[in-house]
């Protein structure tokens, strides 16, 4: 790969990780999807950086993928649509969560000692 | 969210409680029995097994999560009801019997004090060492405990301790931020505040029934979580308190 093309990669890498770090940050991508995207954005960071592994992935991706640059394109842009889908996915489990913690509160059962401590709302 | 009667007692005794039927029953009588002048609440997270009705056997107050929400967000139900109903303190007990209750009276006699803002029954904190731990907990440990110190200026030899003593003024920023587990990141992030974490010694009884919540996979992907959330919440209060000046 050209310097230009290592460059380019690495700063796409990067914006991947300040964004992902950003939407767990705002709780909008659970911490746990957001662990895998980190690392999988450091580990092709470190192949494009290091021109040994670099070149071991060339030569497995010229066995497996008989485009090896459009491939890593699409790879790009699908990491980035299963970003976007675990983003939905994330926001709609927090809504989950939220109902379900008020939901409990709400229909607190009271007990022996809080008999005259009233439910909160 | 407006109360008309303030709670009995100042303080709220909190047992978050996943498939834990073996030990349930007896945790509630041990609290009861211990500690009579507090009001005692079970979340319940979900539970699969028969948790469910042995609490309905007992008079403890019950809060029930109708899905699986894990402990970190058990916790935090806890504090949101808490800070709603009006309590001074809330402390946190495991369900599986591993504390034992007489030994919270102690942890809130220095929490009143007025040295803390949370106070963690720290197994770990007399010796400074973690003898008996299986080898990978440990490492997790001295990791964690390490990190909190470096990060927020005081070493916490107990992170991951489920035995603690919460007070009001930090209800609000534990219901305002997400943690994974409650535990280192949620100390960095309260010390970051300002808040005063403290430890406390006491002792522990090993686990007699069912399993740790935390499967094999979980001892790959809690460290990267909870060292992810650390830095995260160093950040968070960095711009939480720029905001508040």
């Amino acid at each position: 790969m050209t310097l230009a093309g290592t460059v380019a990669g690495i700063a796409i890498g990067l914006t991947m990780l300040v964004w992902v770090v950003n939407l767990i940050r705002s709780d909008r991508l659970y911490v746990g999807y957001g662990v895998i995207f980190i690392l999988g954005t450091l580990s092709a960071m470190v192949v494009l950086a290091v021109p040994p592994l670099l070149r071991a992935a060339t030569r497995i991706s010229f066995v497996l993928l008989p485009e090896p640059s459009l491939s890593a394109a699409a790879i790009v842009i699908l990491t980035f649509l299963m970003v976007y889908v675990f983003i939905q996915i994330s926001v709609l489990a927090n809504r989950v969560m939220r109902l379900t913690q008020e939901l409990a509160i709400r229909n607190t059962r009271q007990g022996g000692n809080e008999s005259d401590t009233e439910r909160p709302r | 969210m407006s109360m008309s009667t303030a709670p009995r007692h100042r303080t709220l005794v909190a047992i978050p409680a996943y498939n834990e039927a073996a030990t349930i029953r007896n945790v509630v009588e041990r609290v009861r029995l211990n500690l009579p002048d507090s009001d005692l609440v079970v979340v319940n997270d979900g539970s699969r097994d028969s948790t469910p009705a042995i609490l309905d056997g007992t008079d403890a107050t019950v809060i029930v999560h109708l899905c699986n929400l894990g402990y970190g967000r058990a916790i935090q139900t806890a504090v949101l009801y808490a800070e709603r109903a009006g309590y001074e303190r809330l402390v946190t007990l495991d369900a599986d019997g591993q504390h034992d209750p007489a030994q919270v009276r102690a942890l809130l006699t220095e929490f009143d004090s007025g040295r803390w803002d949370v106070l963690i029954g720290s197994r770990y904190v007399l010796s400074q060492r973690y003898t008996g731990v299986p080898f990978g907990r440990r490492l997790g440990m001295i990791l964690f405990s390490t990190i909190v110190g470096l990060v927020a200026g005081r070493r916490v030899y107990d992170t991951t301790s489920g035995l603690r003593v919460i007070g009001r003024q930090t209800f609000s920023s534990l219901t305002n931020w997400q943690f994974v587990d409650f535990h280192a990141e949620a100390l960095v992030y309260l010390m970051r505040l300002g808040f005063r974490i403290g430890e406390y010694p006491i002792t522990v009884e090993e686990r007699r029934h069912g399993s740790t919540m935390y499967s094999a996979f979980s001892h790959i992907k809690y460290p990267l979580k909870t060292a992810l959330m650390v830095v995260l919440g160093v950040v968070e209060a960095s711009m939480t308190k720029r905001r508040r000046t």
